[in-house]
């Protein structure tokens, strides 16, 4: 037989081979082509070689064979040969890796029976183990884990032998891939094996790993971590409450540890033990356990970690002792006990409830009352009687306000114990033992909140929170009790007077509160709000603006049936007003209250956003058209509807509605608008007492056109956003309306308009221009354009207004055919760029990048225009190096025009996109920081900042002038407005932190010493950032850690 | 627990004054904010009115701001304790009406005096406060203000003492040589906003 000679011959150097020849072995068996105990037999020779890895290579050989075998091959006869073959063969060693992953496998055997398994452990617990390398140990605990799982019964049968035997074994198990199978296999022992015989000697097994100090090295393979050890160790040292005498006292001492870790893992160690041990255990260490816990508490500030490990382990003790406890606790019985003393304890504390340990004792009572439900009512009947008394004897309101922080910690706790209203948890059968305080506690909370000074501005603020979180603690509160602290909240909120982080809360309240009881807000809340509204704007009080009762109600009106009721009483509100012969601010601020809440709704009320349609669109329509064409309709007082600012605002709600809507219902809006705004054809959404006069009389888009009518193009524009670029425009001829509005725009004065029709043209160029030949004709409109301006330039020295016009428009134009790829914008763009050297349009041109790489809101993803990715990034990589060559050669009068585009460019392009190119753009920076543009310097600075943050090996050669330059900006003050200033200031402090010490330490004297002149700066806020930024250059020369 | 107040009376931070959140809460109604018109957003029209639309009496320099007590409270107010993790203001260790500025730019020499309030009279950190006190207040003032940074009377056991040390200009300096002693007053000046 070859086979084994193969084998051994091959496993060292091409394993792979090797098990092929031992897969093949198998397979004979499992076909009877060969006997297993003929395989035996022919090693024999080897096993007795001299050559002590040649006798491991054969054992290997049978163990490789036995593990490719099916577990149900062996017949109970040949388990039983092998297993004590392979038992004997323990005595050599040598084999030892070898001889256990071969009883590894036997194991796996269908037949392998209980006698085995006896046989088996006894005969491996002999093994002196830690004399052998890892890996071999490895295998031996694999084959006692596989054991556990599979021959539990046998191994509990063994009993105590076994046990010691084990714990003998493992013991000094260092390797952490074997620590953690030795944990597992301890884990089962506790908790199934009778193991009081032999607590001490497990406990020593366990407990000498603790704490876990271990450090997986860079390149572990196995990838267990200090936390995977410490949460099995844990497990282990937490599995039997055996354990309680001896683990605690050694916890307790641990906790005079230094490092944090350390306490952080015994703290987390003495909470799963309290959890697991079960009351009667912690019952006898429960007073040991929070005298050694409570100083980490006491002692501790504001987000400590270990605080909040320590408050676990309080908490725990008590959920452990209130096992068993469904309605009372005993005045006997431990959980009483230990809740006893805590709450003797705190109160002791709380007598000053300002000083620093009565917060921590607040928050021990609160933590312990989250324990369990009879926890909870013990610590509030024991707590409740001294509290209010300390209240109640409180001689400032300072000290009552600490007092009812503690109240409110207890009020979180209840809230967490009996839930809120309409939570889908069973409901405690208990009562909550602050019913008997509600009125107690309701008069003081609303006398702290509404009857002190309104400067007593914390002690509000707690009462208020205290009241919301009453209210909100389920079958607390009475209906009626409610309602009075959403009256308190509301006039909270419309108080002008009330500071802004009181009204914050407030509204926070009344939206958990409408969570919870949403006719409140409807009954109380809505009618108190509405009729803070004047009904125009003569009448309205300055002492009680509207806009912060509008914007209260928007924010409160998020849920849809709550806007529901708002918009009705708005568009009525709106009509009154407008009637009464308003002025634009108040309607606008009303609209703008409804755009608020639609523009806040999330994504996935779409539908519902296009249901105001009907009540929105068409009406606000019709409203602001027939006054412009009938000035003796019901509508006569509207005219104020086409105020630029307004119109802007119906537009948008146009927009936002219009766009929510679906593909046909935008067909059918898309012809009944350009029936009304371009064809002169009556429309539906007219009424019909005027669809006549407004398809005869309403034409906008005609030069004749009077403003008011022109100006309402606005909300056509606004409209022509939200379409899809599929809805078909097929009842326009889209050349000859874009060579209309490009004429119109050229001629208006009115700044809304033009940009209506500049628009109109950029949205129909982006959206609907697509067809081949649309590209000529867009750029036939353009080279027209383009020329007047280069005949301009060498006809005339002058600036032509008109002609600056028309290059605006090819700016739009280019923007909305270069953002969906058209290789012609890209053209224009060249243009553009060499018109940077013109001295009368270059001013033009600079700009006109921000045009081209801006984010616009009409030209953008949610208004369906076609944008192709990596836009910005083409235009940056074609531009900026001609821009930049174009700098070089430029005069002195137009070198700002290539630095204005630059900081255009850069404001707009992603950082990711400008760092590579960097090294290049610094001169040109540093070089606008002389310009005397302040916005050319904030985007300059703005660009700066991003990069020394980002990006700060670039800078690293330009330390030096940018220090200087930002320096001169923020002492200069002739030419620097403060906010420059403290832009500079903010980049200067940048610096440390970001670049490396040992390049800022030659500049840090000389930055320092300038800045003493701006720390007396005239303005507040410029030394403020000069004192900031000087701390940051002092702390340099600390040593950094 | 000799020098030390291990459980000192805290006052609440929001309650402290400031001029900070005043100049935070300078926030314009959601309502109108993000609803710059179109038309105003024309990147061609002069942004004058865009980039500095809120501009206040903050952007005139004409207007000097002086420095006064609040601005000093502001500066020291946040430093601090050395041993416990809460600030000078907090403890109520710094309080507003114990600061006297007075910031005359016709004379050659302005005046700020800071007088401390230790959390218990034989606080055995007290020249260690009042040095950082000391520290931030030479590193954020102009140098035309001459400091006297001060334990306030009768509320130290040696407070004579200890203000001969903080006004002692030799040894101000030598402290600022010891390392240790400029540790600490690194980490308290750390929490300066």
């Amino acid at each position: 037989m070859l086979s084994p000679r193969l084998y051994i011959l091959n496993v060292a150097k091409d394993p792979t081979e090797a098990s092929r020849i031992s897969r093949e072995s198998a397979k004979q068996i499992q076909d009877k082509e060969l006997k297993l105990l003929d395989l035996v037999q022919s090693l024999g020779d080897y096993l007795t070689d001299d050559d002590k890895t040649t006798r491991a290579k054969a054992i290997g050989y049978l163990s490789s064979v036995l593990g490719y075998l099916d577990p149900k091959t062996l017949s109970r006869q040949q388990v039983a040969v092998i297993a004590q073959f392979l038992c004997d063969r323990l005595e050599d060693e040598t084999g030892l890796k070898e001889t256990s992953q071969g009883l590894f496998a036997l194991q796996k055997s269908s037949r392998f029976g209980k006698e085995e398994a006896i046989l088996v452990s006894s005969a491996i617990c002999k093994v002196d183990l830690q004399k052998h390398p890892q890996g071999t140990r490895f295998a031996v605990l694999s084959l006692i884990d596989g054991l556990m799982a599979n021959q539990r019964d046998a191994l509990r049968a063994i009993g105590g032998k076994f046990v010691t035997g084990f714990a003998e074994l493992v013991g000094g198990e260092k390797d952490p891939r074997n620590l953690m199978i030795v944990f597992s296999v301890v884990n089962v022992i506790l908790v199934e094996f009778d193991i009081v015989p032999h607590i001490e000697i497990l406990f020593d097994v366990v407990y000498c790993y603790f704490p876990i100090t271990f450090k997986p090295p860079p390149d572990d393979p196995y990838g267990i971590t200090a936390q995977d050890l410490k949460l099995r160790l844990r497990e282990c040292i937490a599995s039997t409450k055996y354990f309680a005498g001896h683990v605690f006292p050694q916890l307790i001492e641990k906790l005079d540890s230094t490092s944090l870790s350390v306490k952080k893992d015994v703290l987390q160690t003495i909470a799963a033990c309290a959890l697991s041990y079960g009351p009667q255990t912690i019952s006898t260490h429960s007073t040991q356990l929070w005298d050694a816990v409570k100083f980490e508490v006491l002692n501790s500030t504001e987000e400590d970690e270990l605080a909040t490990e320590a408050l676990s382990v309080i908490r725990a003790i008590a959920e452990t002792l209130s096992f068993g406890l469904k309605f009372s606790t005993p005045t006997v019985s431990p959980l009483a006990r230990y809740l006893s003393g805590i709450v003797k304890e705190c109160l002791k504390l709380l007598q000053e409830p300002q000083q620093k340990q009565a917060k921590s004792a607040g928050k021990i009572l609160s933590k312990s009352a989250t324990a369990s439900t009879v926890a909870h009512t013990f610590i509030v009947e024991k707590t409740m009687p001294a509290l209010l008394l300390i209240h109640g004897d409180a001689d400032g309101l300072a000290k009552q306000r600490a007092l009812m922080e503690i109240l409110n910690l207890l009020f979180q706790s209840t809230l967490q114990i009996f839930g809120t209203w309409g939570d889908l948890t069973a409901e405690q059968v208990l009562p909550n033992p602050f019913t008997e305080y509600t009125d107690k506690l309701f008069e003081m909370y609303s006398q702290a909140l509404m009857g002190s000074l309104r400067e007593e501005l914390s002690l509000r603020i707690t009462a208020l929170k205290g009241l919301v979180l009453l209210c909100r603690t389920r079958r607390l509160f009475q209906e009626n009790e409610i309602g009075m602290v959403v009256q308190y909240l509301d006039q909270v909120l419309l108080e002008v007077k009330e500071k802004e982080e009181i009204k914050e809360l407030a509204l926070q309240g009344l939206k958990d509160i409408s969570k919870i009881k949403p006719n409140l807000i409807m009954d109380i809340t809505f009618p108190a709000f509405m009729a803070q509204l004047p009904d125009s704007e003569k009448e309205a009080d300055p002492s009680k603006p509207y806009t912060a009762t509008l914007e209260a109600l928007a924010k409160l009106s998020l849920g849809r049936s709550v806007f529901q009721v708002l918009l009705t009483r708005l568009l009525n509100k709106l009509d009154t007003v407008l009637r009464g012969k308003s002025g634009p601010m108040y309607p606008q601020a009303i609209l703008s209250t409804l755009l608020y809440v639609l523009q806040k709704k999330p994504e996935s009320s779409q539908e519902d956003i296009k249901t105001y349609f009907t009540r929105l669109v068409v009406p606000l329509l019709t409203k602001t058209i027939i006054p412009v064409v009938d000035n003796s309709s019901e509508f006569q007082d509207f005219r104020i509807l086409t105020d630029d600012s307004i119109l802007d605002v119906t537009g948008r709600l146009f927009n936002i509605i219009i766009r929510s809507l679906g593909f046909e219902e935008q067909i059918n809006v898309s012809r009944q608008l350009i029936n009304i705004f371009v064809l002169g054809i009556p429309s539906d959404y007219i009424p019909i007492t005027h669809a006549g006069i407004v398809a005869r009389d309403f034409k906008p888009l005609q030069q004749a056109a009077n403003k008011d009518q022109a100006r309402c193009t606005i909300l056509f524009t606004y409209a022509l956003a939200g379409l899809r670029r599929e809805v078909a425009l097929t009842t326009l001829s889209l050349p000859g309306l874009i060579q209309q509005n490009v004429e119109l725009a050229t001629q208006t004065a009115h700044p809304a308009q033009r940009m209506a029709h500049v628009y109109l043209v950029a949205l129909l160029a982006n959206k609907w221009m697509t067809k081949p030949g649309d590209s000529d004709l867009l750029q036939k409109i353009t080279v027209n354009l383009l020329e007047s301006v280069s005949s301009s330039i060498l006809g005339s020295p002058e600036y032509d207004n008109l002609v600056g016009q028309k290059l605006q428009i090819v700016l739009w134009i280019t923007k909305a055919i270069v953002v969906r790829g058209d290789k012609y914008g890209m053209e224009v763009a060249e243009e553009v760029v060499k018109l940077l050297g013109d001295k009368n349009y270059g001013q033009t041109a600079s700009k006109g990048f921000a045009v081209l790489l801006g984010n616009d809101e009409f030209i953008a993803k949610n208004n369906y225009a076609i944008l192709r990715p990596l836009t910005k990034q083409k235009i940056f990589t074609f531009c900026v190096p001609k821009i930049v060559e174009g700098f070089r050669v430029a005069d002195t009068t137009t070198k700002p025009n290539y630095l204005v585009a630059l900081s255009n460019i850069l404001r707009n392009t992603p950082p990711a996109v400008i760092l590579p190119e960097l090294g290049r753009l610094l001169p040109l920076l540093l070089q606008s920081l002389d310009l005397p543009d302040p916005n050319v310097k904030s985007a300059t600075i703005e660009t700066l900042l991003i990069t020394v943050t980002e990006s700060a090996d670039a800078m690293k050669e330009h330390i030096s002038s940018l220090s200087a330059r930002l320096l001169n900006t923020c002492t200069n003050r002739e030419e620097n407005p403060p906010r420059i200033r403290s832009a500079a200031l903010r980049c200067l402090r940048t610096f440390p932190g970001a670049i490396r010490t040992e390049l800022l330490l030659p500049y840090r004297g000389q930055v320092i010493r300038s800045l003493a002149t701006v720390l007396d700066d005239p303005k507040r806020s410029v030394r403020k950032e000069a004192v900031d930024c000087r701390a940051k250059w002092y702390s340099l020369d600390e040593p950094e850690y | 627990m000799d020098g030390k107040n291990a459980n000192p009376t805290i006052l609440n931070a929001s309650d402290l004054p400031t001029r900070r959140q005043a100049q935070r809460k300078k926030v314009t109604s959601p309502l109108t904010s993000g609803l710059v018109p179109a038309y105003a957003r024309d990147p061609f029209v002069g942004n004058k009115d865009t980039d500095f639309s809120n501009s206040d009496e903050s952007e005139d320099d004409s207007v000097r701001e002086p420095i006064d007590e609040q601005e000093i409270y502001d500066l020291i107010a946040t430093i601090s304790d050395p041993e416990h993790p809460l600030t000078l203001g907090e403890l109520a260790v710094v309080n507003l009406q114990h600061i006297k500025v007075t910031d005359d730019r016709s004379a050659i020499i302005s005046n700020v005096l800071v007088e401390l309030t230790p959390t218990i009279n034989h606080c055995s950190l007290a020249t260690v406060i009042g040095l950082g006190v000391r520290v931030r207040l030479e590193q954020a003032l102009p140098p035309r203000f001459r400091l006297d940074v001060r334990i306030r009377e009768g509320t130290h056991a040696t407070g004579e003492q200890v203000n001969k040390q903080l006004n002692d200009k030799e040894r101000v300096a030598s402290a600022l040589e010891n390392e240790t002693l400029m540790g600490v007053v690194g980490k308290m000046l750390e929490t300066c906003k």
